[in-house]
């Protein structure tokens, strides 16, 4: 599967607010919660179209790593948007916030989006953030904002598309430098100009859905 | 046929409910027609593997019949026998996806083992997949690491096979850890994420696996790889004069930082003999060989055998060590690494470094100090392991005389040697050692650690080296203080002399910055023992040392400060204030400076000289008040951190003087008059700090403007004291106006207060007194229910403000408060910017003419308080006329935050020369006593508890729940949008004097939905202003009221 351009993402915020099932959510649309069943995933890509160009999304799920200083500071880096969660439900996740956007301001690179999502917007009966706190906070921290729910898959689409749309504009400035690898951007294999191979995605394109390669 | 149906089912039904164990079984059926993977039952396949996943997990929650049938059919075999076939990435993807849903979303233990049970995982681990195809290899790495989050005690017998002592094996481990130099970043994170959550489990038999058999080539091999980034990111030091790679070397300093904060993750871990292992490598392999070998001027020493030894340039290895010493905490290593800086000399070196090699056979735990490739690929050490039991003995014994070390036997000696001599292991005795036992010899030469003991061992020293080392080194005898032993060894300790060498500004402080980061990176690790620092750099606990310092160190640091205060100094702010910070740390103990006369003389001289330097700047520009209060707040806010200085790639190339490169004004050197003036502000500063801190003083004399003498906002003021020019305030003040007269002429009244409406950009308008002070200018509200009292509801200095009238209107004045000025903030929204209407012409003339004036007193104030500063001698005489101190007296628990003020220079006088004003100011005590009498009851008591808060620079406002002001709830407490920030936080204090009711709506109200709350406030406050005060003062004056 041939794309333009690869996005990096990582999620980040507390345990449980559901980082993980918005991650799948996107991913898998199989999993749809029809059913009474809380499934997620820490990794997964998709490939979704800007501006009429294939952007392949690579999705990292940070949970877990918390433990270890290492771990976290090099995924920040990697990453070229990051989905910063808060659950409504629950609003410690919602206090969190600062500390999480410290951490990814302080190791991220200077360009990276950070869109906030108050997921699980499906429980409104449970809410205990409201929406305009959430629109505050985004405000002046200067991030886009979002209410979704993974249950619902309502806005699930939107919000990670409209983060990589974002980074697509950054890159359209020229903002980004999109032959740095470090900045979790990655041009597509054969839109590269410069490194015919090496990369790590170049050999095994064929298997991809349509393609015959067995 | 066969394949058609296969769309169908498989002939079975397909039961309705998706979540059932028929489900399951149908599923199962699926599977078990399509064995062969095929273009066209493809998508069949992955549809029936994510139902798969799906079912499991709801069986882990509702029906474990589920997962019996799941282990009964063996189902785990199918995914293999798919992925066997080589099916393409499409289908293999899916396998991976179900198998990471699976493991991510079980949370039945049993279930778990159910799944881990019969070894299939560990076969799929194995399986080669097509790790070319970047999907494939990121499914399959997030897989390993999904896993690897589920290791614990218990789980990790399913991972790791412990047969018997040589089939033994661990594949999650290794297979991951062949991926630990993946082009693909997020590769490598999820490799270093396995590895940590690997060595976090608790077990002695994996751990021991992971030891003997994996860590020698996994270390060395990763060492090889951190030292090879080195050599590229000097490479790009070298290259990149002109700050073309920036980004790239950003890169390399981040990747850098990234493998010391995870070789630190790892040895946090505490697991000893993995981190004697590790410490092992990265000493002999890294760190000594490349880092500090690399400080060494006479290469040559060096390379008389390997003359290809790589090395990188003086400021890299200065940099990269400074990093070591603020990142890593790991004793063993940071307290060898340590020694071997400070105190290893030239003979060690020389010998060591040929001699080495020749006793390298002999002793086998020693290995050969150098930056060398490790002796295979990792991924063939790894093979080497699933090889044949004869196989891998015969690697075995090759590597354990090459790379491994046998650390069994080793530690084995080491708690031996540690048994007969308690003095000797490293950790502990040292640091619990009574000093007594210091002046021992023999015990000294213990306080050396013990790898540093190894490590001269290995550089091959004769014990009488060893005594002459310690008696050039050795505080012991009193009567070797007067000389300096650094000076006397300093030639032949080649790192050291290096670092110290470095500090020299010749032509620049390139490299002076580096060398003064890793003197302060050593001196603040908490690993690095202080005996080790005593003679180099911290003063010594030891009494004979005591008080003692490192004359040479604290006199190359005096000489950057001295050369900083020079026109056109090379010395950069950065550079400068890291050179006062070390030296305050070298100098300064228990509080008490130890500097020599002739040292604080130098110190002195520099302060003068800084002195005289700003003092050329003194009002050559413009703006040249408002950067010296900009550059002071910048030093107080923004102290200098090494460790993030550590993180900028930028300092690494050459200092510049552009701005066009993005690098911080602190850290490049000043470009144009104006930024030279800032740097000459900051250094004045920073010298100043440092000789009050030298003589342990107290700054008196900045910021010029005592935060606590300054009203704020929500402030309650004393309005009676103050000059009405207002018809609207005889509205309230019944019959006041004969008292107010002769009040006037009695000299009570000394600050000008002008009624006006405000009328803001967007068109409301509120009735609000100005009031002008010395240094600020004051919107006031006066309070409806405590005649002649008000509330401060916005606060600006004069000095910022910018008055112009307007045309149109004789009555208007357009007035705007600019925030102070900041070089951090690019754009300056003002703090105010609104149209003020007068009563009358006269009025609005009058109000233009004293902030006119206002603004050029408070600035002329401001200015000669730094000629003082600078001792320039002015024309304004001081103290001509008693201190205004107006508005102190209208906030009586001011008062008592005063007392410190005493010693200041009196703050000039500015007398209300403004025809149709009549202002007198009288001396304090009189202030005092009418402020006293004036005060209602009650009011004294509150005034302390404020003042002594606004003491502690808590920029406390007065929201102290023990002020009780009765005020009325019609005039609400918000308004003032531009503070709105910090009205939030007030509005939860002046509420709550009124009830506590209203203080909860007004809380919520503020902080939550702000704007809207503060629009309906600020109509009720307009019409509030005047009606309901009125009624409310009708009681209590008779009736006598009249709006006018």
């Amino acid at each position: 599967m041939s794309y333009a351009y690869l996005f990096k993402y990582i999620i980040i915020g507390d345990t449980g607010v559901g980082k993980s099932c918005l991650l799948l959510q996107f991913t898998d649309k199989r999993f749809q919660p029809v059913h009474d069943l809380t499934i997620g995933v820490e990794f997964g890509a998709r490939m979704i179209t800007i501006d009429g160009k294939q952007i392949k999304l690579q999705i990292w799920d940070t949970a877990g790593q918390e433990a270890f200083r290492s771990i976290t500071r090099s995924y920040y880096r990697g990453a070229a948007g990051a989905l910063l969660v808060y659950d409504i439900t629950r609003r410690e996740t919602f206090n969190h916030l600062t500390t999480w956007l410290e951490d990814a301001r302080q190791h991220s690179n200077s360009n990276m989006v950070i869109m906030l999502i108050g997921n699980k917007s499906d429980l409104d009966s449970r809410r205990e953030v409201r929406r305009e706190e959430g629109e505050a906070f985004a405000r002046e921290h200067g991030l886009v904002f979002m209410e979704t729910s993974a249950k619902t898959a309502a806005n699930v689409e939107e919000a990670f598309i409209n983060t990589a749309k974002e980074i697509y504009e950054k890159i359209q400035e020229g903002v980004f430098d999109i032959n740095n690898e470090a900045n979790g951007i990655k041009i597509g294999p054969q839109h590269s100009p410069t490194s015919p191979g090496g990369l790590a995605g170049n050999g095994g394109q064929g298997g991809a859905q349509g393609g015959g390669c067995c | 046929m066969f394949r058609s149906r296969s769309w169908f089912g498989g002939g079975l039904w397909k039961p309705k409910n998706p979540h059932s164990l028929e489900h399951l079984k149908y599923l199962y059926n699926v599977l078990s027609k399509n064995h062969t993977v095929s273009e066209n039952n493809r998508g069949l396949l992955v549809e029936t593997l994510r139902s798969i996943a799906e079912i499991l997990i709801w069986g882990d929650q509702n029906d474990s019949s589920v997962f019996d049938f799941f282990l009964e059919k063996n189902m785990l075999s199918f995914f293999l026998r798919i992925m066997k076939q080589k099916c393409g990435s499409y289908v293999c993807v899916q396998l991976l996806q179900t198998l990471n849903i699976l493991f991510e979303n079980i949370r039945n233990e049993t279930s778990l083992y159910y799944l881990l049970s019969n070894n299939h995982v560990n076969s799929i681990i194995v399986h080669k997949f097509d790790f070319s195809d970047e999907e494939v290899m990121a499914y399959y790495i997030s897989f390993l690491k999904t896993l690897s989050l589920k290791l614990n005690a218990h789980t990790i017998h399913f991972f790791y096979n412990e047969v018997n002592e040589h089939t033994n094996d661990f594949p999650l481990y290794t297979e991951a850890i062949k991926f630990f130099k993946h082009s693909e970043g997020m590769v490598r994170i999820a490799v270093r994420t396995l590895t940590l959550n690997v060595y976090r489990v608790e077990d002695a038999s994996m751990l021991g696996f992971i030891r003997d058999r994996t860590a020698a080539p996994y270390f060395s091999n990763l060492v090889w790889f951190i030292g090879n980034h080195i050599i590229e990111l000097d490479t790009c030091v070298r290259n990149d004069a002109d700050h073309q790679s920036q980004n790239r070397l950003s890169d390399l300093v981040a990747e850098h930082l990234d493998h010391l904060h995870y070789l630190n993750d790892i040895l946090c871990l505490d697991i000893p003999d993995l981190n004697k292992v590790l410490t092992e490598h990265l000493l002999h392999k890294l760190l000594v060989p490349l880092y500090v070998y690399s400080l060494m001027k006479q290469k040559n020493v060096l390379c008389q055998n390997q003359d290809e030894k790589k090395h990188v340039s003086v400021v890299v290895a200065l940099f990269l060590l400074s990093q070591v010493f603020l990142i890593l905490s790991h004793g063993p290593l940071v307290r060898t690494l340590a020694a071997i800086i400070l105190k290893s000399d030239l003979d060690i070196i020389r010998d060591g470094a040929s001699k080495v090699l020749e006793e390298y056979a002999e002793i086998s735990s020693n290995k050969a100090i150098a930056f060398a490739p490790p002796k295979e690929s990792l991924e063939k050490s790894l093979e080497n392991l699933s090889e044949s039991q004869a196989d891998l003995k015969e690697s075995c014994e090759g590597q354990s005389q090459n790379d491994e070390l046998p650390v069994n036997t080793l530690t084995k000696k080491q708690r031996e040697r540690g048994m007969n001599e308690p003095g000797t292991s490293f950790d502990t005795t040292i640091l619990d050692a009574p000093p007594e036992n210091l002046s021992n010899p023999d015990q000294l030469e213990i306080t050396i650690p013990n790898e540093t003991v190894e490590e001269m061992k290995h550089l091959n020293v004769t014990d009488e080296e060893k005594e002459q080392r310690l008696a050039l080194e050795s505080p012991l005898a009193p009567q070797q203080l007067p000389n300096d032993p650094i000076q006397e060894s300093l030639t032949n300790k080649p790192f050291l002399q290096t670092i110290l060498n470095s500090l020299y500004c010749n032509e620049n402080d390139y490299t002076a910055l580096f060398g003064l980061c890793l003197l302060y990176a050593l001196a603040s690790n908490k690993s690095v023992n202080a005996e080790m620092l005593d003679l180099v750099l911290s003063p010594s606990q030891q009494v004979p040392t005591k008080n003692w310092y490192n004359e040479t160190l604290v006199d190359r640091l005096i000489h950057i400060i001295t050369l900083s205060c020079q026109t056109n100094a090379k010395v950069r702010l950065v550079t400068l204030e890291l050179t006062i910070k070390l030296l305050t740390r070298l100098v300064m103990s228990e509080g008490r400076s130890l500097l020599h006369d002739t040292h604080l003389a130098s110190i002195e001289a520099a302060k003068e000289q800084s002195t005289a330097l700003l003092r050329n700047f003194y009002k050559s520009e413009d703006i040249f008040l408002d950067m010296f209060e900009d550059e002071y707040s910048e030093i107080q806010k923004r102290p200098l951190n090494v460790e993030w200085l550590m993180m900028d790639s930028n300092i690494l190339l050459p200092p510049t003087g552009t701005p066009m490169t993005g690098i911080e004004f602190s850290k490049r050197l000043p470009c144009g008059e104006v930024e030279r003036a800032r740097r000459a502000i900051r250094v004045f500063f920073l010298i100043r700090r440092l000789s009050l801190t030298l003589n342990m003083e107290v700054e008196t004399q900045l910021p010029l403007t005592n935060p606590a003498t300054c009203i704020e906002v929500n402030n309650v003021l004393d309005l009676s004291k103050s000059y009405l020019l207002s018809s609207c305030l005889t509205g309230f003040i019944w019959g006041a106006k004969e008292r107010r007269a002769t009040r006037i002429y009695d000299g009570k009244y000394n600050s000008d207060l002008i009624a006006c409406t405000v009328v803001w950009k967007d068109g409301q308008k509120i009735r609000r007194f100005l009031v002008i002070d010395v240094l600020q200018l004051i919107l006031v509200e006066p309070d409806t229910k405590k005649l002649g009292w008000g509330v401060a509801k916005l606060v600006g200095f004069l000095q910022d403000i910018e008055v112009a009238g307007d045309k149109d209107d004789s009555r208007c004045l357009h007035l705007t408060i600019h925030k102070p000025l900041s070089s951090s903030a690019s754009n300056r929204v003002p703090l105010l910017s609104a149209k003020f209407i007068f009563d009358d012409h006269i009025r609005c003339m009058a109000a233009k003419q004293r902030l006119t004036k206002g603004r050029i007193k408070a600035r002329q104030k401001k200015m000669s308080q730094i000629a003082r500063l600078l001792d320039i001698p002015t024309s304004m005489p001081h103290c001509s006329t008693p201190p205004n101190y107006a508005f102190m007296s209208m906030r009586p628990e001011r008062a008592t935050g005063r007392g410190h003020k005493k010693d200041q220079p009196r703050p000039m006088f500015t007398v209300n020369k403004v025809p149709g004003f009549a202002a007198q100011l009288r001396q304090d005590g009189v202030v005092r006593s009418s402020s006293g009498s004036t005060t209602p009851n009650g009011r004294r008591s509150d005034g302390s508890p404020n003042g002594r808060a606004r003491e502690n620079g808590l920029r406390s406002r007065d929201n102290s729940p023990k002020m009780p002001r009765p005020r009325s709830e019609e005039i609400p407490m918000e308004d003032m949008r531009l503070r709105k920030a910090s009205l939030a936080a007030n509005g939860s204090g002046l509420p709550s004097i009124v009830c506590s009711d209203r203080k909860d709506s007004t809380v919520s109200g503020t902080s939550s939905n702000g704007e809207l709350a503060l629009a309906i406030k600020k109509r009720s406050e307009e019409t509030s202003f005047t009606s309901p005060q009125v009624q409310d003062l009708k009681p209590r004056r008779k009736g006598q009221v009249e709006t006018v």
